[in-house]
């Protein structure tokens, strides 16, 4: 048993060589479009990333109505923690709001001596563990009595989760499209393999080979060229990613990029992956119309 | 062992069938002369009997299984149970005696000891035991034929069938084959031979099936080939 896969991968290599300047032809197709596909891949993570970065920035500021004494402040508190999608709610009185505002100010904060007191209410600073739920949960804290007024991001955030989504859909929507490419270029060269032992197979046929068994050469064959393609698109994917993020953490450096260690190794498996699983669907759509016999 | 039930082979896009209202009983053990001109429908009765062909209507039976009954995923198991020899041998030509021979065996996925027990065995019994280390394709046409023998015997099949298998040889080797198709008979084997050389069916009086237009025209034990 062993040894029969021994001999199938033999023939599978034997017949890449073959058919040498085909194979190159299709293993540099395959690493184009694997090559594309990565760099769509990089794209999306990245700015999936910075969606995430944004989306993290959303929070609600809930100002709170005068005269609401700590205890019922706390209570409010809790229970607005309790709430579903709130990681952290934190209280912000006047004072730490003034001079939060006076620093955001800067050279301008001249505005704020003129002031005889301090108009800004006490408020709350609640941060959100899932960004989708800012509408509900900003609804939700504005149905207290204590809470005078909520205010977040609106319309941004639906805006900004809108795009993150339209984006990834139209990553995807790529990616299917050069899988699609890729398997028909890898079955086109399978089927040039499979043209020149045509006779081969028309006598394995007849000494009583399975499909399975007259198979298993060819497919090993496109799961090697895709592998092998996918590991080219992934060096070069690496080294361009890498070179990438340095010239942005140096350039650009409050742009969030992914590490390009924490990136690259599922990038590099699922390349791997993909393209065995490539070379795999290609070569038995290639074998499809020769075992019909 | 083979049985022909009302058979009629319509090939597709033709409107003459190949063979028509075949009816045939071999018995286990036989020796079958199938002869008749170029034409009659010999290589299409043997290719019904190893399921390269399905019939158009009637039934053929191979060792009590219906084949035009057989899944496509079953076929490969049924032809493993026959062994064919062709006129063109349909040997890898790169490859040595040896594999090409093994290569029946490997298909069935056979362990290395049972090829390495069954190859020689079969090339002994062929005479080309010598040569089990050549390329095919360095060897004369009588020896090419003598391979294939040994690759359709090497499963020990209950039967054989050829077809035309001395058509491209001549009289010295064709009779080789011919004897080494008798031999193989007498240890039990049915053998079924399509052909049109004259004088071994005349020499050897074995039963013959004569075919023209693609009907049974005479069916004799110890017949002759007939035909001027």
């Amino acid at each position: 048993m062993l040894r029969s896969w021994a001999q199938a991968l033999r023939q599978a290599v034997q017949s890449i060589t073959r058919s040498g300047l085909m194979s190159l032809a299709s293993l540099a197709t395959v690493s184009v479009s694997l090559l594309v596909l990565a760099v769509v891949a990089c794209v999306a993570v990245n700015l999936n990333l910075m969606a995430r970065e944004l989306e993290s920035q959303l929070e609600i500021r809930a100002f709170l109505r005068d005269g609401v004494n700590p205890a019922a402040r706390q209570a409010l508190i809790e229970q607005i923690q309790a709430l579903e999608g709130v990681r952290s709610v934190t209280f912000i009185s006047k004072e730490e709001g003034l001079a939060m505002m006076r620093e955001r100010l800067g050279e301008q904060r001249w505005i704020l001596e003129e002031l005889e007191e301090n108009p800004l209410p006490d408020s709350l600073k609640i941060e959100l563990a899932d960004p989708h739920q800012v509408v509900a949960v900003a609804e939700k804290v504005a149905a207290f009595p204590q809470v005078e007024k909520v205010r977040y991001g609106q319309g941004v955030a639906e805006k900004l989760l809108a795009v993150t989504r339209a984006i990834r859909i139209a990553g995807l929507a790529m990616v299917l499209l050069l899988m699609v490419a890729t398997v028909f270029t890898l079955a086109n060269t399978i089927r040039l393999a499979v043209e020149a032992r045509r006779r081969e197979i028309a006598i394995m046929k007849l000494v009583g080979a399975t499909d399975w068994f007259i198979r298993r050469p060819f497919v090993m064959a496109g799961i090697l060229l895709g592998m092998v393609g996918a590991a080219l698109a992934a060096g070069l994917v690496y080294m361009g990613y890498q070179y990438l993020v340095r010239f942005l953490v140096t350039n650009l450096p409050f742009v969030p990029v992914a590490p390009p260690a924490e990136l690259m190794q599922p990038l590099g498996s699922g390349l791997l992956a993909l393209g065995a699983l490539l070379g795999m669907v290609g070569s038995w759509i290639s074998l499809r119309r020769y075992l019909r016999v | 062992m083979v049985r022909f039930v009302n058979v009629t082979k319509i090939y597709p896009g033709q409107t003459k069938p190949s063979l028509q209202g075949i009816n045939l009983e071999i018995d286990r053990g036989e020796f079958v002369f199938i002869v008749g001109p170029s034409g009659a429908g010999k290589s299409t009765l043997t290719r019904l009997i190893y399921r390269e062909e399905l019939p158009t209507s009637g039934q053929v039976w191979v060792g009590g299984i219906n084949v035009a009954k057989l899944k496509r995923s079953q076929v490969p198991y049924f032809r493993r149970t026959l062994g064919v020899v062709f006129q063109d041998f349909k040997l890898l030509p790169d490859r040595t005696v040896f594999e090409n021979v093994a290569f029946a065996l490997e298909v069935t996925d056979a362990s290395r000891r049972e090829i390495l027990r069954r190859v020689p065995a079969a090339l002994e019994l062929v005479g080309m035991r010598d040569k089990a280390n050549q390329r095919a394709q360095e060897l004369s046409g009588g020896e090419q034929q003598r391979v294939a023998v040994a690759r359709a015997i090497v499963r020990n099949p209950s039967l054989v069938i050829a077809d035309e298998p001395t058509g491209n040889l001549d009289p010295e080797n064709a009779w080789q084959i011919m004897r080494l198709l008798l031999n193989i008979n007498q240890m039990g084997t049915t053998v079924i031979v399509a052909t049109h050389a004259r004088e071994m069916v005349d020499a050897l009086r074995k039963r013959v099936v004569a075919l023209e237009n693609g009907t049974i025209v005479r069916d004799e034990e110890r017949g002759v080939y007939g035909y001027a």
